[in-house]
């Protein structure tokens, strides 16, 4: 499956958002979308999947103008999961996974949909949790079932809004790791938002750097994070590092000072305070 | 559907019982020795025949098919918007049937024929639908998310009220009480024309809702996400709405604004049943029935001369709920809610 995106342009408004987006993407990898907040790097995935339709260019999707197929075609093909996991009237975990079915379905669930579904929470490891409550679980939990409603649609294009947000550090390793993991093995193009630049870099193949509404940088980790990039992307000073051949970033905060601790401040565990008096 | 089951079975008992309620004496085996006779067209005492069979039978059907649409309707209606304050009233379906009834009564103006009897009820299916045009008009041009549609039907309301007030405040007593009794929502009067017409179009409307269940499902995720599962959301939500206006205008304008079933049917509903529209909209259907028929029965003993069903189900309902709410879990809500 190809991407293409040929000078494409939107806005909400008359003020652009995106202006002269050119890229093409293929193959199975996994893309990381960076570049500071309004940049426009979710507008350029709902562009991509529709949600939004380009006001200039055109997306192509093997060759074919995503703005002539049909919704329902296009979600058998582009697979998308949306930044906030909230939900008005929550279901349970098999129900909300088996929305994604809803491409290939036509009035009622089907056998074959349920096994797909199960197979999909277990391929995720969340198979315990499928008669839950979608609204008890974790933040972590909640990212694996959107995952699973995503992949349940077995699309060929996965686009996710920021994935890793909210998880703590082991759970937007395991994502990332599972991304990758997908994209590689399931022969699948996953796209994927995020503001984890060290994330991205350990996880992604490619990664697309975004500055003012257009493309600043594409290529490998090592060729897009540089020091120069994000200073002139994010306006911050950096190092970045090789560690296990890949890059890593240190951030450099110039204008902190006094590093001394305050006098007189503490925290302590009230049990450790006590002993010590 | 062990609970809709459970409505269904309770409805026929609760029915058969709500034959024998009422101010006038009459046994449940009288009751049905009179609906018997009534079909074999055999010779019965004028009185007993009005109250049975053109009073409370009609009436108990009527309760249970009001009550079935309107709470099917307000749960696909909480689906569609993402809010459960939602009801099938909110698009103001039932301040412009108050308008169509109010120039009607008051002015002697109607789409139809003023002079006949069912000029009230066309003026109020007609009107009802006012507002839900307004809003598929908007639809053309520009976007309709769940929050405009509602705020559009709070403004077409208001615009509505204002001008039922002002006809209100200009007439008489009498005909006050006229427009006022359809505006709390009675049961009283229900012919059995009316009631086959209500039932034809509650059937067709329910099942209609009942094959777009998986598409509501997905409309629950939010529009954008919808969108990327292969469901239109504004075509989804404003033939969803056109037909619960339709389903609900039709009630409306043989009832007038029977009020709570609505809103807080498919809550409860939702609390034995869950979310899922597959269930959510029997559940709902058969507990709005129901409780409909019960506040009915309630509502013809209550004071010398009974009281609007509107009345009673409100005040029966909405503690009821308040329990439910307070002793049940709550996770069928979302978290914002």
């Amino acid at each position: 499956m190809k991407i293409d995106i040929k000078e494409m342009g939107f806005g909400y408004t008359a003020t652009p958002v995106l202006k002269g987006i050119n890229l093409a993407i293929g193959g199975n990898q996994l893309v990381s979308i960076l570049g500071p907040n309004g940049v426009g790097k979710s507008t350029l995935i709902h562009c991509i999947n529709k949600i939004l339709s380009p006001k200039e260019g055109v997306v192509l999707l093997n060759d074919v103008d995503v703005s002539e197929i049909t919704i329902k075609d296009l979600a058998k093909e582009i697979g998308y999961v949306p930044y906030s996991t909230t939900t008005s009237f929550p279901l349970s975990v098999v129900d909300t996974v088996l929305m994604g079915r809803h491409p290939h379905s036509k009035w009622k669930t089907t056998d074959e949909d349920l096994q797909k579904v199960y197979e999909t929470l277990d391929l995720l490891g969340i198979e315990h949790l499928a008669m839950r409550s979608f609204n008890q679980l974790s933040a972590g939990q909640h990212q694996k079932v959107m995952l699973a409603r995503g992949l349940v649609q077995e699309p060929k294009v996965l686009l996710l809004d920021e994935p890793t947000a909210n998880l703590d550090i082991k759970h937007q390793m395991e994502v990332a790791r599972i991304m990758r993991d997908l994209a590689h093995e399931k022969g699948i193009t996953v796209i994927m938002i995020s503001h984890d630049i060290n994330i991205a870099a350990t996880y992604s193949d490619n990664v697309i750097l975004m500055y003012e509404g257009s493309i600043f940088a594409v290529g490998t980790p090592h060729e897009v994070i540089t020091k120069e990039n994000i200073k002139k992307v994010y306006g911050v000073e950096s190092e970045v590092v090789d560690f296990r051949g890949k890059p890593h970033l240190v951030l450099i905060d110039e204008k902190l000072k006094n590093l001394e601790l305050p006098k007189d401040s503490y925290v302590s565990m009230r049990a450790q305070e006590t002993a010590a008096r | 559907m062990i609970f809709f089951l459970l409505c269904i079975i309770g409805s026929v008992f609760l029915f058969v019982y709500s034959l024998g309620v009422g101010h006038f004496d009459c046994g449940i085996l009288e009751a049905f020795d009179i609906i018997g006779k009534s079909l074999r067209g055999e010779e019965l005492a004028r009185q007993t025949k009005h109250i049975i069979w053109y009073g409370r039978t009609p009436s108990g059907l009527m309760a249970i098919a009001a009550g079935a649409i309107l709470a099917a309707g307000g749960g696909v209606m909480q689906t569609l918007l993402r809010n459960p304050l939602a009801d099938p009233y909110s698009m103001g379906i039932s301040s412009g049937a108050l308008f169509g009834v109010s120039i009607a009564v008051i002015m002697g103006i109607s789409i139809y024929d003023s002079s006949q009897s069912y000029a009230v009820i066309l003026n109020a299916f007609v009107f009802a639908l006012v507002p839900m045009a307004i809003i598929l008009m908007a639809s053309r041009r520009g976007d309709m998310t769940p929050s405009k549609i509602i705020l559009t039907g709070i403004a077409v309301m208001f615009v509505f009220s204002a001008f039922s007030t002002t006809l209100m405040l200009t007439t008489d007593s009498e005909t006050l009480a006229t427009v006022y009794s359809w505006r709390v929502g009675t049961l009283d009067g229900i012919s059995w024309a009316s009631l086959g017409i209500v039932s034809v179009v509650g059937v067709i409307g329910i099942s209609f809702l009942l094959t777009q269940a998986r598409k509501y499902n997905v409309m629950t995720a939010g529009d954008n996400s919808a969108k990327s599962m292969g469901v239109d959301p504004k075509r989804t939500t404003l033939v969803g709405m056109t037909v619960i206006s339709l389903m609900t205008a039709t009630v409306v304008c043989f009832t007038g604004t029977i009020g709570f079933v609505g809103l807080v049917g498919p809550h409860i509903a939702r609390l034995f049943v869950g979310s899922e529209s597959k269930f959510l909209i029997p559940a709902a259907a058969g507990f709005g029935g129901i409780f409909l028929l019960a506040s009915s029965c309630v509502a013809r003993v209550s004071g010398p001369l009974g009281l609007p069903v509107g009345v009673i189900s409100a005040m029966v309902g909405c503690p009821l709920f308040i329990i439910i709410l307070v002793k049940m879990r709550s996770n069928v809500w979302g978290s914002g809610v």
